[in-house]
């Protein structure tokens, strides 16, 4: 993009200012219509099951319901409780929204469709996304209020013990890959299934992790059946007990923008992100950032559907899964990817 | 680098690092009482070591060029002897220790295999030839260090003597690392011989605070003055078979670092830390005398006791010449059987409930309710004082020969005074043995019965220090010459 | 340019936070300003040219370490005010380390007016490889040159955990809490359950 700008003649330095402000709306303001059209499928779907309408009121089918809450939502009065550490309460939700924004910066929609083409992208998610932890635990401490701060300390553990079992698949990926960088882990894939899937998922010594991959993200991401810290049966609403109005709605804007984060980080790591299913010329004429909506939006259906109908993990046993099952599992995979790797020659001999 | 040579080079610490893991991965499926087991294929496992070092000093293979990975620790005479003492002195701290835990019910097999980590830290710090290697064997050694000062976990005493211990170690690992930074900073190397090419000439002033720095991170470890706060409490606090381990090998290990730093890194700059090496080798002589004097708690006598004798180790550091740093390592081997021997009898007093009798009250009239053991204390305690037929004396004697032959003669004069001073409580054990009154109808106060295991190790401590210790002067001279002579053959 | 104001801008805010660390009352809010130091100082790092350096210290420092102490600082029930109630008898301790601070300072503005320090220059093996990204040099030295180190960090490591471990875990057979999936899989209706047929008004014995 920033060569266009120069071609109309503009100085490289604000040609690139520019280009780099029009990727990030262009990534942004898609993702934010994106998340509240995602909240009318989860609701859907989750009507569906229950054998309910769901959202039908506002628009054709009930489209427009999200925007109806959304309008609603901003017209209310923001309330800060009188004992709540006030700054610290409203700047919570502004950290979750932003941390669930920054992390789409390395996400590619195409070949060149990326934001900032970084050598370690992948890290760079990582990194993030351990950063979302920290709206929670201040929105828990802030709010000076016993449920909140319950739900912050279920999160705070919640969320490393998991991150662990990441890293390590993510690992794996890498030593399949190659890189750290997200345009070549989707290069990586292409044709990697018998020459003719594009994607790791059909590898053997990867499916195992793509299974544990699929029950961390929801485990990152505090979606059902890993919802511990906002359990409204024993939390009230977890750490958004306090919230209102449009500090309420940052939180929920920055969790689904992170549960499509997750559903693309798959859709990337393990489903060739933009390449097309199959390695066959014909497909590649449709753009690739259709194939990446199309992985990310099923993922997000299999999210929806394990809300609707998986019942909630008791915090022991969310905190055993994590750190006496995928632990040791995620490890184990590391010997055996790396050890079929050394054994077969791919990372060439004496390099 | 020739990978094969590197990993025979470092064999005993790997075998050490193997027999760990397996004994570790055991630890955790076998029922607890195997922790006896486990002890000794631990011990056993020290043993190999001692004799894989031994044979690799004999056979010439330990030798200046003996470099292992690089630079990055190096198998010389010094580092060789130096294990030999740290592996020996573990082991013998692995015999003495189960009956003591399984005593309270708190034995568990991960004790040895801390103990063996402790250990491959210790002989990682001996060898390194490299800042980093010295960091990470330091580190390994100290972090098992704290766990096991606080292994009585129930007993408050034994957690705030962890807990005392881990921040004050953080905070002297943080100096010492600070210390490198800035000696990095202006050398440009982690490695000591290129510290030492390049830190020669005069001394910019933020290359002397990176080696003020690193001696200070370092004399916190072996407990000098005025970094032995922590000396005492630790010591008192800390379970006593752990005691036992803490006065004798890392106190071993961090000494030997500390001199094979200041000759091969820091060596060119003799007359920078002459001084301070100097300072700290006085103070630490006077305090550890005196602070002894008030005390009633036995345990804390013996860790002032221990402040005095790294007092007296460090004059052989300040005179800076291969006889002194002989005299050193001839000192540090005796310290170490001396220590050993005294912090076992003590472990050996303690009643048939196996409560300690930890104070001078407590074994008034020792000579008549248990005469072996009190004659054995008499032998450990004027040993310690110094007293010339014992192997003690010998030991202060070359101590003090080196300093006066280096021109150190006030340095030698002050030690002498203080070490008179440090004789009076020596002497208080005995006479608070021998000719005080046992407590009267005390019927709890009667000494329980010890395994051999005990007696074993404090026999052969006893022995060594009498005078038939003598005849193995010969030998040890011949061995801390060759070590000595290690160190400034790199120079 | 952009460099340059990038180097002043993270370097102020690591300085200030830094600063902020110290003077804030409350531990939480310090521990909040740590993390920004430490976000800064990943900035920095990017600013060398060292990016796996920095999203480390984002993953492991701001990620892990930072939400452990904060998650420890907010359980903490300190009062404020009985912390500083000591303030009047620690003050001339405090005085104290602040004179040797400033003897410091002073002492180091002098060494520095004395002329340039002479700083070493790292030795030639370490130069970068070059065409390699930063992982791929870090990678190549740390399984080379210093596999020794690394597999004994990797040691200190397990040291630790060994040591959280001992001194934490409770064994914790037979309490209710302990769950043992394979059993409750494993067990049937018929193991659990009894089918009776109590006659009116007699009711069931069991």
């Amino acid at each position: 993009m920033t060569e266009f700008f120069v071609s109309l003649g503009m100085a490289y330095g604000a040609a690139w200012f520019l280009a780099t402000v029009l990727g990030i709306l262009l990534i942004a303001l898609p993702l934010m219509l994106a998340v509240a059209m995602v909240i009318y499928v989860d609701r859907k779907v989750w009507a569906a099951v229950a054998l309910r309408r769901g959202p039908n009121v506002v628009g054709p089918f009930g489209l427009l319901q999200s925007f109806a809450d959304g309008l609603k939502v901003f017209l209310q009065e923001t309330i800060v409780p009188s004992a709540a550490n006030r700054g610290l309460f409203l700047i919570a939700p502004i950290i979750t929204f932003t941390v669930a924004l920054l992390g789409w910066a390395v996400v590619p929609f195409g070949p060149e469709a990326v934001l900032a083409d970084i050598n370690v992208g992948l890290l760079y998610i990582l990194a993030v996304s351990s950063l979302g932890v920290y709206g929670v635990v201040i929105a828990g401490w802030a709010s000076n209020s016993k449920y909140p701060f319950f739900s912050a300390l279920r999160a705070a553990a919640q969320m490393i013990s998991y991150e662990v079992s990441i890293g390590f698949i993510i690992v794996c990926v890498i030593l399949w890959a190659g890189t750290f960088n997200m345009n070549g882990i989707i290069a990586a894939q292409q044709g990697h299934g018998l020459g003719v899937i594009n994607a790791f998922v059909v590898n053997p010594l990867l499916f195992p992790l793509f299974v544990m991959f699929l029950i961390s993200a929801l485990a990152e991401t505090a979606r059902a059946p890993f919802d511990l810290t906002e359990a409204e049966s024993e939390l009230v609403a977890g750490y958004q007990t306090e919230y209102s109005s449009m500090s309420f709605a940052l939180f929920w804007l920055g969790e689904y923008a992170n549960v499509l984060l997750m559903c693309a980080l798959l859709a990337i790591l393990f489903f060739g992100g933009w390449l097309p299913p199959v390695d066959w010329a014909p497909l590649y004429l449709v753009p690739g950032w259709i194939w990446l909506f199309a992985k990310i939006f099923f993922f997000f259906f299999v999210f929806s559907l394990i809300k609707a109908t998986v019942p909630r993990f008791r915090y022991d046993q969310l905190m055993r899964l994590g750190w006496k099952v995928f632990l040791p599992l995620s490890l184990f995979f590391i010997v055996i990817n790396s050890g079929w790797l050394m054994a077969t020659g791919h990372f060439g001999a004496g390099s | 680098m020739n990978f094969a040579t590197s990993l025979m080079l470092i064999g005993a610490e790997l075998g050490l690092c193997l027999v760990a893991l397996v004994l570790l991965l055991l630890s955790a499926w076998l029922p607890r009482a195997a922790a006896r087991v486990l002890t000794i294929a631990a011990a056993s496992a020290l043993a190999g070591a001692s004799i894989y070092t031994l044979a690799l000093l004999l056979n010439g293979t330990a030798g200046p060029d003996a470099n292992a990975f690089g630079a990055l620790l190096r198998l010389d005479a010094f580092s060789a002897v130096a294990k030999l003492l740290i592996y020996l002195s573990t082991f013998a701290c692995l015999v003495v220790t189960p009956s003591f835990f399984e005593r309270r019910g708190q034995y568990r097999g991960e004790y040895p295999v801390l103990l063996l980590f402790n250990a491959v830290g210790m002989s990682l710090l001996v060898s390194a030839t490299d800042l980093m290697t010295l960091y990470i064997g330091l580190e390994l050694s100290s972090l098992s260090s704290y766990i096991l000062a606080s292994f009585a976990r129930s007993d408050m005493r034994s957690a705030e003597a962890g807990l005392k211990y881990f921040i004050l170690g953080g905070l002297a690992s943080g100096i010492l690392l600070y210390g490198m930074s800035l000696v990095y900073g202006f050398a440009g190397s982690t490695n000591f011989d290129a510290i030492r090419t390049a830190l020669a000439g005069e001394l910019g002033t933020g290359a002397l605070f990176g080696i003020v720095l690193v001696f200070a991170g370092l004399a916190f470890k072996i407990s000098a003055v005025p970094f032995h706060m922590w000396t005492p409490d630790v010591y008192d606090g800390a379970p006593t078979p752990v005691t036992t381990f803490f006065a004798g090998a890392p106190k071993i290990a961090a000494v030997a670092i500390l001199t094979r730093l200041s000759f091969s890194a820091f060596g060119e700059q003799f007359a920078a830390w002459q001084q301070i090496v100097a300072f700290v080798a006085l103070a630490s002589i006077v305090v550890g005398a005196l602070g002894a004097i008030g005390q009633e708690n036995l345990k804390r006598v013996l860790a002032y006791s221990s402040i005095n004798n790294v007092g007296f180790l460090l004059i052989g550091l300040a005179t800076g010449t291969a006889a002194g740093v002989s005299a050193m390592l001839i000192y540090l081997a005796i310290y170490a059987v001396m220590t050993l021997g005294s912090f076992v009898a003590l472990l050996m007093l303690h009643d048939a409930d196996g409560v300690p009798m930890e104070t001078f009250g407590s074994i008034a009239g020792l000579a008549q309710r248990k005469p072996a053991l009190a004659w054995a204390l008499l032998v450990l305690m004027f040993s310690l004082a110094g007293i010339p037929p014992l192997f003690g004396f010998y030991a202060k004697l070359v101590v003090f020969q080196a300093a006066v032959d280096a021109g150190l003669i006030a340095l030698a004069t002050v030690g002498i005074a203080a070490s008179v001073i440090g004789a009076f409580y020596y002497i208080k054990f005995v006479k608070v043995m021998f000719f005080d009154a046992r407590p009267s109808s005390d019927a709890r106060a009667e000494v329980a019965r010890n395994p051999a295991g005990h007696w074993s190790v404090l026999a052969a401590s006893t022995v060594l220090l009498s005078p038939l210790g003598f005849l193995l002067t010969p030998a040890m001279e011949r061995w801390a010459a060759a070590a000595a002579s290690a160190l400034f053959l790199t120079a | 340019m952009i460099q340059l104001f990038a180097f002043y801008m993270f370097a102020t805010i690591v300085i200030l936070a830094a600063v902020m660390v110290i003077l804030a009352r409350n531990p939480v809010h310090s521990v909040l300003w740590l993390i920004l130091a430490f976000f800064n100082a990943a900035g920095l790092m990017v600013l060398v040219g060292a990016e796996f350096v920095a999203v480390l210290l984002v993953i492991v420092y701001v990620g892990a370490v930072a939400v452990l102490f904060l998650f420890v600082v907010m359980m903490l029930d300190i009062d404020v005010a009985s912390m500083r109630a000591g303030f009047v008898r620690n003050a001339p301790l405090g005085f104290a380390v602040a004179l040797v601070l400033l003897a410091e300072m002073v002492l180091g503005f002098g060494a520095y007016r004395a002329g340039g320090l002479a700083l070493g220059t790292p030795a030639a093996p370490s130069q970068a490889l070059p065409g390699l990204s930063n992982i791929q040099n870090v990678g190549a030295l740390l399984y080379t040159r210093y596999v020794f180190l690394f597999e004994m960090a990797g040691l200190i490591l397990l040291v630790a955990m060994i040591g959280a471990i001992v001194l934490t875990h409770r064994d914790r057979r037979g309490s209710a809490a302990r769950q043992d999936i394979a059993r409750q899989i494993g067990r049937k209706p018929v193991d659990a359950t009894v089918m009776t047929r109590p006659k009116v008004g007699e009711g069931v014995e069991l």
